[in-house]
């Protein structure tokens, strides 16, 4: 490399050629070639190379939707609802196929590919061995393995220890419940999530067939007692967990690691004061050194998540960051979850504000980050809303932002509902500490409507952006947006639009006076001809009437705004509350620029119904600009008084 | 080229026609099978793929099935060939009166693409029911995986190329 670069040099300088060969020849360099070592590959390392090459595309729908414009999602109930219309179809098939499972007994491949054949059903009659036992355990089909240990039972035949203990882990850790099918992406994605900060409910089944087994056994081994302890404590029997753990310890039965971590986990339940709490998992850590038992990453979550359960003081964090320290010197390195619970131990609501996210950022940027532990997807969504609530701080929220769109960690967001908060808060954020145009341009047209739909609250956030900014000319894509994430029964969300077009001072050059009029019909027409049976009907009161009638008139629709004028006044048992006076004004004008004295008298009328005292004025206003003849100036008389004209 | 082997086909259909009496064997109908009469009133819709007779295909349209099985030494031609009846058979069938065009079947490896266009005239999350059941479905059946390609139209005279 040196030397040809050296070359290249020599030629393009020639005047001083010479020299540098001089150089070249004296320089006494040694070159090793070494040989790189082969790297061993995957047999999908290259499409794994490949995959890394391309990028989210931000200008289409996600690619389990059909690319065409009649089936790609446009709302967050479209993108639910058609994601999990297919997912519906996917289960009709399995029924099918089950239903028919004699007809899909036949072999393409070879050898035959399992999970393309229906599942086998086991029934009260049917003839099973250990050997399917074995199989139902480690294809996790709850059901099924109870229905054949109980056939199994029934005949005598004996299980081995072996088995016995496979079912009852299994059964610990669903708690008697069949899973959802793995193949069933789009239900676990859309499926709300229990929330992080919920209360745990007691779920156990007490007294169902695991605590049988249990009990069946003579003298319960250690790898039982593991297993019912974790089950019990996973599912919120936290008391007979607790109870099962001591008597299993005055056995001087060595318990595993994942039972001590389940102890420490409900320490929270076990124990109220929070010093209390703290000398138990103090305990608890003690009696592992003891028994030899070396923690994991899992005690450390645990024993974090009991700290972000004992309040605000200033031990608790103390501690949290001890433990860390601890942790770190038995080389347990810290995983998205442990972060989430610092986090949410640090950055009480209540609590002062803590810098801690950013050392967090210092650690993890750049990393690769994979899943470790189950609440690890809880920490995106946490950081940012911290960021937004806790921090205000645009900054980091792009650093969280980054770390979540590198590699492949944009996989730990969760889960649909997940990710939306998450954008909730970094659009909201964005959308107050951002000049306005940045926003528009750099993320909020990049981000909708494909990755994410703002919800109305964020929607209104946008749009008192916009009113603070007086940038009308957002307005339009705005409100194409709103109609189409079917927002437009909102009613604070169309006052403000219309607040936004009446009172911008932009609005002067006719191609935005003729958008905001069509905007204001069209606002007219979405509330007019709303479906009778609707629940929540959106009503017009008179100062959206006014100001879609300004609105009308300020782009010469003088027709449209006659029949929005029409509704103000005979409908006015059902709107509620009048039209301002300028809106009225504005119409008796463009009555008398089209010469029509008859309608401009109803809209008198109108305003001295209302109580409005300048009508007076009006009235002058039209006798001196159009010549009346009797019978409008008699009606104009009757309304205002024959004093006015004097 | 495409001439002059029509002719000789002609030649070779036509000659003995004329030395025989009576006609017993059934005729070659190549120049009948995929092509369309002209109706009366000239009022029989046609679409891009039907407008073009089977000697255009690689000229002008291109094939309904695209698989290596039919090439020298193309492995399982009469499975491929049944198992594309099947597929034409049973999307036609749960797409009722829904397909516009031709079930367009591409096999790649071990993946089955089917495409086509429909009318939209049901609404798009019925059709994300059936894009699902159709896939798991046929790939249970074929054991392998299926994929649907679709593009909708609002309107069927949308992919009407003529009338005749």
């Amino acid at each position: 490399m040196n030397i040809s670069s050296v070359y290249l040099k020599s030629f393009i300088t020639r005047s001083c050629g010479q020299r540098i060969s001089a150089c070249l020849f004296t320089t006494d360099v040694k070159e090793n070639i070494e040989i790189p070592k082969r790297i061993h590959r995957g047999p999908t390392d290259i499409l794994r190379a490949l995959e890394s090459t391309v990028k989210r595309d931000y200008t289409a729908a996600h690619y389990k939707y059909h690319d065409d414009p009649y089936l790609i999602p446009m709302s967050n109930l479209g993108k639910r609802t058609f994601a999990m219309a297919q997912e519906a179809g996917r289960k009709a098939a399995y029924w099918v196929r089950q239903e028919n499972a004699d007809l899909f007994q036949h072999q393409e491949a070879d050898p035959m590919i399992k999970s393309f054949a229906p599942k086998i059903m086991y029934n009260e009659s049917s003839e099973v061995t250990i050997q399917d036992l074995n199989e139902v355990i480690e294809k996790s089909y709850v059901f099924d393995a109870v229905t054949i240990y109980k056939l199994l039972k029934s005949k005598n035949v004996d299980v081995p220890a072996v088995a016995m203990q496979q079912l009852l882990e299994l059964l610990c850790f669903y708690n008697h419940e069949e899973p959802l099918l793995e193949d069933f992406i789009e239900e676990r994605w859309f499926k709300q999530s229990f929330k992080g900060k919920e209360r745990q409910r007691k779920t156990w089944k007490d007294g169902d067939l695991a605590e049988e087994i249990f009990i069946s056994f003579d003298n319960p081994n250690e790898e039982a007692y593991s297993a019912i302890i974790q089950g019990m404590a996973k599912y919120g029997q936290v008391d007979r967990s607790w109870q099962l753990f001591e008597e299993a310890l005055s056995k001087n039965l060595l318990l595993s690691v994942d039972a001590y971590n389940s102890i420490i986990g409900v320490a929270n339940f076990l124990k109220e004061a929070y010093d209390l709490r703290w000398t138990f998992v103090l305990d608890m850590l003690s009696m592992m050194a003891q028994a030899k038992v070396k923690p994991n990453l899992r005690t450390l979550n645990n024993v974090l998540k009991t700290l972000s359960t004992m309040g605000t003081s200033k031990i608790v964090k103390e501690n949290a960051l001890k433990t860390l320290a601890e942790f770190r010197a038995m080389n347990i390195e810290p995983s998205l979850a442990s972060w989430y619970y610092i986090l949410i131990t640090f950055c009480k609501e209540r609590g002062p504000v803590s810098p801690i996210l950013k050392n967090i950022m210092n650690e993890l940027e750049g990393k690769d980050l994979q899943i470790k532990d189950e609440k690890d997807t809880f920490f995106f969504v946490t950081a940012m809303d911290i960021c937004h609530h806790h921090l205000h701080d645009l900054e980091l929220a792009n650093r969280v932002n980054n770390l979540l769109n590198l590699h492949n960690n944009y996989d730990l967001i969760g889960d649909s509902y997940k990710e939306s908060i998450y954008y909730r808060h970094y659009i909201t954020l964005l959308c107050k500490t951002e000049t306005l145009e940045e926003f528009m341009q750099n993320t909020y047209l990049k981000l909708v409507p494909h990755i994410y739909v703002p919800e109305p609250s964020v929607m209104l956030e946008i749009l008192k952006c916009v009113e603070a900014n007086d940038a009308v000319e957002y307005i339009p894509r705005l409100w194409s947006d709103v109609i189409i994430f079917d927002h437009v029964n909102r009613e604070n969300l169309i006052n403000l639009v219309l607040n936004i077009l009446v009172s911008s001072e932009n609005a002067e050059s006719a191609t935005l006076a003729e958008r905001f009029s069509t905007i204001a019909w069209d606002i007219w027409n979405k509330i007019e001809n709303q479906n009778e049976n609707k629940i929540n009907k959106i009503s017009f009161t008179g100062e959206m009437l006014g100001k879609i009638m300004t609105l009308l008139l300020k782009n010469d629709d003088f027709e449209k705004a006659c029949i929005v004028m029409d509704k103000l006044q005979n409908d006015q048992t059902t709107v509620l509350g009048v039209s301002s006076f300028e809106a009225l004004e504005l119409f008796v004008n463009h009555c008398v620029k089209e010469k029509l004295p008859s309608k401009a008298i109803s809209c008198i009328q109108y305003a001295v119904d209302s109580g409005f005292e300048d009508a007076a004025n009006l009235a002058v206003t039209l006798n001196t600009s159009l010549t009346l003849d009797e019978t409008h100036l008699s009606k104009l008389s009757v309304i205002v008084g024959p004093d006015v004209f004097k | 080229m495409f001439h002059i082997r029509n002719a000789i086909q002609m030649l070779g259909t036509r000659v003995p026609q004329n030395q025989r009496l009576i006609h017993t064997t059934s005729i070659y109908q190549k120049s009948q099978s995929g092509r369309y009469r002209i109706t009366p009133k000239r009022d029989f819709p046609l679409t891009y793929e039907m407008a073009n007779a089977p000697h255009y295909i690689m000229q002008r349209k291109s094939w309904n099935s695209w698989n290596t099985s039919n090439v020298l030494g193309g492995p399982r031609p009469s499975e491929t060939a049944v198992e594309d009846m099947f597929i034409r058979k049973f999307v036609t069938g749960t797409w009722h009166s829904l397909f516009v065009s031709e079930i367009i079947i591409k096999r790649q490896h071990n993946l089955i693409r089917i495409a086509g266009i429909i009318r939209q005239a049901i609404s798009a999350r019925k059709m994300y029911f059936l894009i699902g059941y159709t896939e798991e479905l046929l790939s249970f059946w074929l054991q392998c995986p299926v994929k649907l390609e679709l593009q909708t139209v609002a309107d069927k005279r949308d992919v009407i190329f003529k009338y005749i």
